[in-house]
């Protein structure tokens, strides 16, 4: 560990600097320019990051304290950045995928009222994601861990005209907030049980937590991440947040919130290690993620929507390798998700966007909107198709490469392995789906509004195209992402290999047959089983059972607040309250005004209080 | 010891004597008369100790209490003047009512 290099500083200095410039004085001077000193920002923590990386490919790590943050009785907390092999792997994604997408949002939100605000929001979530890769111990990671939360809060009701805006961020904040309660709790336990929550005080000593506390310190953060990387049961929170705009979705599916959990559960790896039997857990709850989410995706038709699921989808295929192959699985598709699935999801954003004069100002589309949009959107067609085949997994694409380091983990267990082949065929079907029926085909059906698409502006498929085009090819990125992690990776057997090709190809087969291409409305399956689509559309109750348990705690502040509150508390104090005046007016009566009778009470007051210190001492 | 004992009961003494000036005597100038020898009640105390215990700082406390009781009286007085009626009356505290409930 060496000390703090300059561009460590840079990390937080620009962002934290740009924030302030762009809030004080573009803000209020000239609010559409707020772009410019936040994408200097986003230069700037790229250029630092990727210097970074070199470093760190020559074998470097730093760390470094730069202040005292909490210091009392038994309890001392640094502020401190912690850049070794991992943060510096991830952060590097983070910072490239968010500079892009950032870019993209210039030529989003060009027309939106907001867009000054917008950027602000934007800079506070990419902001609080870099803090939190770097923080260097819980307590640290925790304040840029609800940072990142409060952003998104921000930015999916970032349209705040609209009800169902308005729902979805609410959803969002409180379904994270069912998680962090786990989360701090675990830094709680950490504080009593061991005195310190750094990384670096915590990993070196296995002595300070013995094996049981370990699984209740790790079975807490996990269920902390479960919120934040939207894993089951906590997921319901995900499909919602695309109420945002586009490039939001984008930053919080690839970059910056989703990835969160994720990173926590990486960054705790020494810790879930040591707690028996919690890694296969963990590896369980990510493979049921997986398929629930590929099932969720397949049946869904707004295209952000598909997308969302597919997150779930891919966010449980990182827990699975996380629990099942240790960091470098997880890690390394973390990497490569963030790439396609920021792409994808700008592709959608494009989608829209070309659309709009047909949706009527709807912020967002299904696939019926959509169709055929491959003549009119040359370059996202081909930007949407990189992120599919990677997403799907085709070889050599990056995705491929990913899942295979996966699914090696995963095959030591029959469970796993199977439900990760689900998963694997699952992608290529629901990607399958979306990509025939947006792009591909004539479908005559679609009352015309493909007919009126027309390609984004090249501040919008530039970014995408180079997003797609770094999700197809990371697969280079496996070698020096595991000499950096110090690991060897473990790669998958051929058996492996050729049965997720065949699941993959078997998903794009069967995405072809269910998209049912040919002119004539729905497709035949899904007209004939209406209970099906209904129980999908509501994830099998647990979205209605997840609105129900909501409404019953909100029922039950209803409950303190109106008769608690309203008819015993408040009454109660109000009574208390106007006894003193009438108390006053009792005794204001007696009260002669003469200076001799407040002479004697003063001297009455003086003597009781002398008489009371004596006693006591 | 018996200065001690000489000392405490004329300071008791005369603190008794003060705070009967102040709670019944009427006329203002009477009552600043009983705040005066409460506070040379006490001063001859600290004087005493002071003396007693050869600490030069206690006398400093002493001839600073006499200072800012000298200031307190040409205040309280000058109020107290300045009340004085056509009938040359002397000010009494029942002629200061605007408290009275």
């Amino acid at each position: 560990m060496s000390p703090l290099p300059a561009a460590a500083l840079v990390l937080l200095a620009a962002p934290l600097a740009a924030l302030a410039f762009g809030f004080f004085v573009t803000h209020r001077v000239r609010p559409r320019t707020t772009h410019l000193p936040i994408l200097a920002s986003c230069a700037a923590v790229a250029a630092a990051s990727l210097a970074l990386l070199g470093g760190a490919l020559g074998g470097a790590s730093w760390s470094g304290r730069l202040f005292t943050w909490i210091s009392a009785a038994g309890v001392q907390v640094h502020f401190g950045l912690l850049l070794d092999p991992l943060s510096v792997s991830v952060l590097s994604m983070v910072a490239v995928v968010g500079f892009l997408i950032h870019i993209y949002a210039v030529g989003y939100m060009r027309h939106d009222a907001a867009f000054s605000r917008f950027f602000l929001y934007f800079h506070l979530f990419f902001f609080a994601m870099v803090g939190l890769l770097t923080s260097d111990n819980y307590l640290q990671l925790y304040l840029f861990w609800e940072g990142v939360g409060l952003a998104s809060f921000l930015l999916i009701g970032f349209w705040q005209h609209k009800p169902t805006a308005r729902a979805a961020a609410w959803k969002a904040f409180l379904t994270n907030r069912v998680g962090d309660v786990g989360f701090l709790l675990a830094i709680l336990l950490l504080f009593r049980w061991t005195g310190t929550v750094a990384f670096a005080d915590l990993f070196s000593n296995p002595s300070l937590l013995s094996s049981q506390k370990a699984f209740i310190v790790g079975f807490l953060l996990f269920w902390g991440a479960c919120a934040k990387s939207a894993q089951f049961p906590l997921y319901v929170w995900l499909p919602d947040a695309m109420e945002g705009p586009t490039p939001v979705s984008a930053l919080m599916h690839a970059a910056t919130m989703v990835t969160a959990g994720v990173f926590l559960l990486a960054r705790s790896y020494p810790l879930l290690e040591r707690a028996p039997g919690l890694l296969p857990f963990i590896a369980l709850v990510g493979a049921f993620t997986a398929v629930w989410g590929a099932v969720g995706a397949f049946f869904r038709k707004d295209i952000k929507r598909i997308l969302a699921y597919s997150t779930v989808s891919h966010l449980g295929l990182m827990t699975l390798g996380r629990g099942g192959g240790g960091v470098f699985p997880a890690v390394f598709h973390l990497i490569v998700h963030g790439f396609f699935k920021a792409a994808l999801f700008l592709c959608a954003g494009n989608v829209i966007h070309g659309l709009h004069d047909s949706l009527g100002g709807a912020p967002t589309a299904t696939v019926d909107d959509a169709g055929g949009l491959r003549a009119s959107m040359p370059m996202t067609f081909a930007a949407f198709t990189l992120g599919a085949v990677s997403l799907a997994g085709v070889p050599p694409f990056g995705g491929f490469w990913s899942k295979e380091f996966v699914l090696a983990g995963a095959f030591g267990t029959p469970a796993l392995a199977a439900l990760g082949l689900l998963t694997a065929l699952g992608s290529s079907l629901y990607i399958g789906r979306m990509l025939f029926l947006t792009f591909l085909g004539r479908r005559s059906w679609q009352k015309g509004h493909a007919a009126h698409a027309h390609e984004a502006p090249p501040v919008m498929w530039v970014p995408v195209l180079l997003l797609s085009l770094g999700g197809a090819l990371a697969g280079f990125l496996a070698a020096p992402l595991a000499r950096l992690l110090g690991v060897e990776p473990h790669h998958a057997s051929h058996t492996v290999t050729a049965l997720s090709i065949a699941s993959m190809a078997a998903g794009f087969g069967l995405a072809w047959a269910a998209a049912d291409l040919a002119p004539g409305g729905e497709p035949a399956w899904r007209s004939r089983h209406p209970a099906l689509l209904e129980a999908v559309e509501s994830d099998f109750g647990w979205q209605p059972f997840c609105d129900r348990a909501a409404g019953a705690v909100a029922g039950a502040a209803r409950f303190l607040g109106d008769i608690v509150e309203g008819s015993i508390w408040d009454p109660g104090t109000e009574d208390a309250a106007a006894a003193f005046p009438a108390l006053s007016e009792v005794l204001g009566r007696r009260a002669r005004g003469i200076l001799n009778d407040y002479a004697l009470l003063m001297t009455a007051g003086a003597a009781g209080l002398a008489i009371l210190v004596s006693l006591c001492f | 010891m018996n200065a001690e004992l000489v000392a405490w009961a004329a300071a008791s003494a005369l603190f008794s004597i003060g705070t009967a000036f102040l709670l019944l005597r009427r006329q203002l100038v009477a009552m600043v008369v009983g705040i005066e020898l409460m506070v040379n009640a006490a001063n001859i105390l600290i004087v005493f100790h002071a003396v007693r215990r050869a600490d030069p700082q206690g006398l400093a406390v002493a001839l600073l209490a006499l200072a800012a009781a000298a200031a307190e009286v040409v205040v309280g007085f000058a109020l107290i003047l300045s009340m004085r009626n056509d009938e040359n009356e002397a000010p009494e505290s029942s002629h200061l009512r605007e408290l009275s409930g």
